[in-house]
C-alpha cells in the first residue's frame, strides 16, 4: 500500500477534452481498485486544462511539444513532485496513474502525429498511438529523477484498442501488488 | 461518443477523499451524484507545496468558472480563498459535513449550472435541425446529462 497520485480526469472527467468524458465526474472503475487495495488517492492537476483551456481540440504529443507548454507542465510537475517527496519521506510508495494513449499523461502510451496540424479533420481511430509518455509525466518523471525518488506506473485505457475494463482492473492490480509495470 | 460530462465540479478538502474510519467518505457521495471532483492538497504538506497546488487549482477553477460550470467547496483548506482571488475568482459556496446524508442533500440542492442548460439548448437545437421530433430529443438528452 502506498499513495496513488492520479491524472486529474480520474476524478472529474469534466476536465476532458470535448466528447472525452466517459462518466459525470469521478471514474469509478479505477478510484474502486485503488480504494479497494488500501491505496490513498492523490490528484494530480490537467495540464491542458489550464493551458489550453475546456475548448481545446483533440490533438497529439508533438502538438503540446512547445517550450512554453513544457513550462506550464514544469512548474505543475514541481508542485506534484514536492508532495510526491513529502510522501516518500513518510516511507510511503508511490504510483502514477495516467491515461494511456495521452499527449500530457500517457505513462507507458502516447500519442504522436508529426503531420498534424492545420484545419482540424481527421479520421477517427487510434493510428496515432505510441510507446512513451506523455509531456507532463515526462517532465514530472525528470523532475523526480533529480531528486532521486523512484515510482510505478499504470494507466487507465479507454483510448487503447481492445479495452475492457476488467483488463484494466487487472493491469492496475498487478502494479499495486506486484509492481510489475 | 456521448460526453457525459456533469458540468459539477467540487473542491474537496483531502479528508473527505481519504476518509479516516468512520468519516464520511465524500467521494463516495460525490461520485454516486456525479460531480467531478478537485482535491486540495492535504493539511499535512509543506506550506510552499500547497501553496503551489493551490494555485494550480485556482487557475483551473478559473477556466471551468468561464465556462459556466457550478462549483462548491467541501471541507476546508487554508490557503484557498488567497488562490481563487489570485485567478480572479470568488469562493464558492461551501459546506463542511459531518454526515454523508448532509452532503448529499447540499449537492441536491444546488442550481442546474449554466453551462448544462447552455448544452441542453444547444442540443434542442441539434434535434430540431436533424430529426423529427426535435424536442422530445433535447428532453431526452438533457435528462441523460442530469
Amino acid at each position: 500500500m502506498g499513495v496513488a497520485f492520479v491524472a486529474h480526469c480520474l476524478l472529474n472527467q469534466n476536465s476532458k477534452v470535448g466528447d472525452g468524458a466517459h462518466c459525470a465526474g469521478v471514474y469509478s472503475p479505477v478510484v474502486d481498485v485503488l480504494r479497494e487495495k488500501g491505496w490513498r488517492i492523490e490528484q494530480m492537476p490537467c495540464p491542458e486544462l489550464a493551458f489550453a483551456g475546456l475548448n481545446r481540440f483533440w490533438a497529439v504529443r508533438e502538438q503540446y511539444d512547445t517550450a512554453a507548454f513544457r513550462r506550464h507542465c514544469h512548474k505543475l510537475a514541481i508542485a506534484v513532485a514536492g508532495a510526491i517527496a513529502a510522501r516518500v519521506e513518510q516511507g510511503e510508495e508511490i504510483v502514477l496513474v495516467g491515461v494511456e494513449g495521452s499527449p500530457s499523461m500517457g505513462v507507458t502510451i502516447t500519442s504522436s502525429d508529426p503531420e498534424r496540424g492545420g484545419r482540424p479533420a481527421w479520421p477517427d481511430g487510434s493510428p496515432e498511438l505510441t510507446g512513451g509518455e506523455g509531456i507532463f509525466v515526462e517532465e514530472l518523471h525528470n523532475e523526480l529523477a533529480r531528486r532521486g525518488i523512484t515510482f510505478r506506473v499504470a494507466g487507465e485505457r479507454h483510448a487503447i484498442p481492445g479495452f475492457t475494463e476488467a483488463d484494466q482492473r487487472a493491469r492496475l492490480e498487478s502494479v499495486l501488488e506486484r509492481g510489475d509495470a | 461518443m456521448r460526453d457525459e460530462r456533469s458540468y459539477r465540479v467540487a473542491l474537496v478538502a483531502d479528508r473527505y477523499v481519504n476518509p479516516a474510519p468512520g468519516q464520511p467518505d465524500g467521494l463516495a457521495v460525490l461520485a454516486a451524484a456525479g460531480w467531478g471532483v478537485m482535491q486540495l492538497p492535504d493539511d499535512g504538506y509543506p506550506a510552499e507545496v500547497a501553496r503551489q497546488l493551490l494555485a494550480g487549482i485556482a487557475d483551473q477553477v478559473e477556466e471551468f468558472s468561464r465556462h459556466g460550470y457550478t462549483f462548491v467547496v467541501v471541507g476546508q483548506r487554508d490557503g484557498l480563498a488567497e488562490a481563487l482571488a489570485g485567478a480572479g475568482v470568488a469562493v464558492p459556496e461551501g459546506i463542511v459535513p459531518a454526515t454523508a446524508a448532509e452532503l448529499g442533500e447540499f449537492l441536491e440542492a444546488q442550481p442546474v449550472p449554466p453551462a448544462l442548460a447552455a448544452a441542453g439548448e444547444a442540443g434542442q437545437r441539434d434535434s430540431g435541425a436533424s430529426r423529427v421530433g426535435g424536442a422530445d430529443g433535447a428532453q431526452e438528452t438533457t435528462a441523460a446529462r442530469e
